[in-house]
């Protein structure tokens, strides 16, 4: 396999890939149907936009945020059995109970590990231990301007925790497991070790003091984009949405079974992002995951960077058997 | 494979099915994780023909068969996820010669649909762990809750741009609100509602994942039995 040349790089060379837009297949079907998947995307985050901006207080609070969640996911994966982008990324009822559970952890034991040593935990800490304010100017700002900021720091912050996660083999231990995942599909972003799951949610975004609004805003934008990372549904994205946010066709190259291509695409919102640092590769690939596509179970996912780095650990320091030892006579 | 093989009128299965009382006991929960069922040949068709047929089942990566004596029995290892099989860790296949015809009987054991099964009792106890980490973390998270609240008391002002576009203002929290906010402390962080929902919605999947299951593959290898 000869791959493609990406900048200084070639891409493709051990698993296939498709490189370039004008190379990805479109969405086939009725002018309603091609309507619909062009312009999906953007009209749910105008909505999401236009809903939260206004809303009356009774009404925007997070009980709606993760009601609406829950609702729009559900759309997402009847959409993802009505137009699906690959044939062999189908939801088949195992890869939605694990997928399942991994959502759950984050719900509950995650999410109770994050009251005590989450970021935002740690940092009202320190405020609070050297009696230091949250930088209250972010208030002042208009809300849309307050909300981009939010999600970019946390992007920000994000690429370069997802960046050094694929450079330095400690983090890669823990965020090897999600690219053992051979499909996307709208709940495999929560797969992955635990340990990964809390590094990768860290930010400095407790630093900051901002109008709930803005938050709430915050994260309705960032489901509205953030979401289509792991979607198995072809859409027609308009070119400038796929020029600044990341999707699933450049979700699908992180996660491509090609070693070059996984090194590619680290925002998680934000593809700009990737784009200001020269990682940005548009395309898609349909092979993905790692020693060539094996399926890892719930039960070595939990332990594999332990026992990897275990393996590691012996391989480097452990005392090594002599090949060459002579026999006593 | 060598040895006579048992009967599988007992519903036994070689090696993996306990024998006596243990086995008759194992009989009433088995089916949590065990998928059975038999299925007419058509006719003219041989043990060897209907294994021919089903091979293409057991030529997938991660999966281990060995054929002989009327009886196929596999293994499986991390298949694919998009193995037609791939929720099967093991289980057997026999042809058996009946006066109507041959019948396939097969029996498979799933860990997904034993670990789907055990799911809702994960999450329960999930759960009362969140509950009980919250009454031990109470007087800590009090202070700080209080802390936070006279924080979101101060009144903000929205950006001109905002108040221009229409957007509501923030409002300062009702005082009963508030009270009752205060009693409830910092109940919300720990609460075990998350979990419970997870754990009704994993009996649901198991329930769902049971019959889909069970009919999945009972139409898959009839299909191939069938098929020129």
């Amino acid at each position: 396999m000869n791959g493609v040349r990406v900048g200084n790089r070639i891409i493709g060379a051990d698993s296939p890939v498709t490189i370039g837009w004008e190379n990805v297949p479109k969405v086939e079907g009725g002018p309603f149907k091609r309507l619909f998947f062009t312009w999906f995307q953007p009209a749910v985050l105008f909505s999401m936009i236009l809903f939260w901006y206004y809303a009356p207080n009774s009404i925007a609070k997070a009980s709606t945020a993760i009601g609406i969640g829950i609702a729009f996911r559900a759309l997402l994966l009847a959409l993802e059995w009505v137009n699906p982008r690959f044939k062999s990324w189908e939801l088949t009822w195992k890869e939605c109970v694990t997928d399942l559970f991994y959502v759950g952890l984050g719900y509950t034991i995650l999410n109770l590990v994050d009251n005590f040593i989450g970021s935002d935990v740690l940092i009202e800490n320190l405020l609070s231990s050297f009696d230091w304010d949250k930088l209250a100017w972010f208030t002042d700002l208009p809300l849309l301007v307050q909300a981009f900021l939010i999600l970019f720091i946390f992007d920000f912050g994000q690429y370069w925790m997802h960046r050094g996660m694929h450079n330095w083999y400690p983090l890669w231990l823990t965020h090897s497991v999600h690219h053992y995942i051979t499909q996307l599909n709208i709940n495999k972003g929560a797969v992955g070790n635990p340990v990964e799951l809390f590094l990768i949610g860290l930010g400095i975004g407790g630093l900051f003091d901002f109008l709930p609004r803005a938050a709430l805003l915050a994260g309705a934008i960032g489901m509205s984009i953030g979401v289509y990372q792991h979607i198995n549904v072809r859409f027609n994205t308009p070119a400038w949405w796929r020029f600044l946010f990341n999707t699933t066709e450049h979700h699908s190259l992180h996660h491509s079974l090609d070693f070059e291509a996984t090194r590619s695409n680290y925002a998680s919102n934000f593809i700009f992002i990737d784009r200001m640092f020269g990682t940005c590769v548009d395309g898609e690939a349909e092979l993905l995951g790692m020693e060539g596509g094996r399926r890892m179970s719930i039960r070595e996912q939990m332990t594999y960077p332990f026992t990897e780095g275990w393996k590691t650990m012996k391989e480097k320091f452990g005392k090594a058997d002599d090949p060459h030892a002579v026999p006593a006579e | 494979m060598t040895g006579q093989a048992p009967s599988m009128d007992g519903e036994r299965m070689p090696g993996i099915s306990p024998s006596g009382d243990a086995r008759s006991w194992m009989r009433l929960i088995d089916w949590i994780w065990t998928v059975r069922g038999e299925l007419p040949l058509p006719a003219g068709q041989d043990t060897d023909k209907a294994f021919a047929k089903l091979e293409p089942f057991f030529r997938e990566p991660g999966t281990s068969f060995d054929q002989a004596e009327g009886r196929l029995t596999f293994t499986k290892k991390d298949p694919l996820a998009q193995d037609k099989m791939s929720i099967y860790d093991r289980g057997e296949l026999r042809v058996e010669s009946q006066p109507g015809g041959g019948v396939l009987r097969y029996w498979m054991t799933s860990k997904s649909l034993l670990f789907c099964f055990l799911a809702p009792l994960l999450f329960v106890a999930f759960g009362q762990i969140i509950v009980g980490v919250g009454i031990l973390a109470k007087p800590d998270t009090e202070q700080a809750d209080k802390k936070k609240k006279e924080e979101k008391d101060k009144v903000r002002e929205l950006h001109w741009i905002d108040q221009m576009l229409g957007a509501p203002a923030p409002e300062k929290p009702k005082k009963d609100e508030k009270d009752k906010k205060k009693d409830e402390g910092g109940k919300d962080r720990f609460s075990p509602t998350s979990a419970y929902v997870f754990a009704g919605l994993f009996a649901l999947l198991y329930v769902i994942g049971r019959i889909l299951e069970d009919r999945l593959i009972r139409r898959r290898f009839l299909r191939s039995l069938s098929g020129g």
